[in-house]
């Protein structure tokens, strides 16, 4: 199965309501078949900018991170499932950056005659 | 007469088959018979030992992520908070590109790319 990454953003709450909603959060996702691995707090902080969402202007948010293993049907339904949810400003389904090992050989320099004989990418 | 027998020649060179026209084996140009090792004193096949190894640019073989905020910020204008084009970079065609890319998705996941000072334009 991929593996995903949601990224999501919850409204600035005291600790048991921020706890109450990752809770049905990763349920609604185990609900539709996907795996968690993995869950990180990257902090409260203030907002780059104000958002507006669900009749609300956000300046504080909490920034939390869900690895997931999910089928791709999951995508629409959960953004769908989630842009419901008052409790969560923002959320980015993306697919999971696996670290693969850099195989980059540096800068190889296209020689004259590669570069007239018009290749178009 | 002499035509005659040229023509002559030239039709009989025809029936018989061109490998007994060849020169003979002994007499050919051989390299040194089997038994002696190889020494030539022809040049050795190989790449040009003294080249440099190829450029590098600043991020060849760190990975380019969203997240990493710091990173990030370092191509982008403190000011404008527009993204620096490849001439100021000097980063290699992939390499910039990850680098818009995971801009532009960190601007949407509302993650601040440029530095923190407050009286600085935000830039989107």
């Amino acid at each position: 199965m991929p593996r995903y990454e949601l990224a999501l953003i919850l409204k600035a709450m005291q600790r048991p309501e921020t706890a109450a909603v990752l809770k049905r959060t990763i349920e609604a996702l185990m609900e539709r078949g996907a795996i968690v691995r993995n869950l990180e707090n990257l902090g409260e902080r203030s907002l780059p900018y104000k958002i507006s969402k669900h009749k609300e202007r956000h300046k504080r948010g909490g920034y939390f991170l869900i690895d997931l293993e999910a089928p791709p049907s999951i995508v629409s339904s959960m953004m769908d499932h989630l842009g419901r949810d008052i409790d969560v400003i923002r959320r980015v389904f993306v697919k999971h950056p696996v670290a693969k090992a850099e195989e980059c050989n540096g800068i190889i320099p296209v020689s004259p005659e590669e570069k007239l004989s018009a290749k178009k990418n | 007469m002499a035509a005659r027998a040229v023509v002559a020649r030239r039709l009989w060179q025809r029936l018989v088959p061109a490998a007994l026209w060849a020169r003979p084996r002994r007499l050919q140009h051989e390299g040194p018979p089997e038994g002696q090792p190889e020494r030539s004193d022809q040049p050795i096949q190989m790449d040009n030992p003294y080249k440099d190894p190829p450029k590098r640019c600043v991020l060849c073989g760190i990975n380019v992520d969203y997240k990493n905020v710091q990173l990030l910020s370092q191509f982008v204008s403190p000011y404008t908070g527009s993204i620096y084009g490849r001439h100021i970079t000097g980063l290699c065609n992939k390499k910039q590109k990850e680098i818009t890319k995971a801009i532009k998705r960190a601007h949407v996941f509302v993650k601040h790319v440029g530095s923190w000072s407050f009286d600085l334009a935000v830039g989107f």
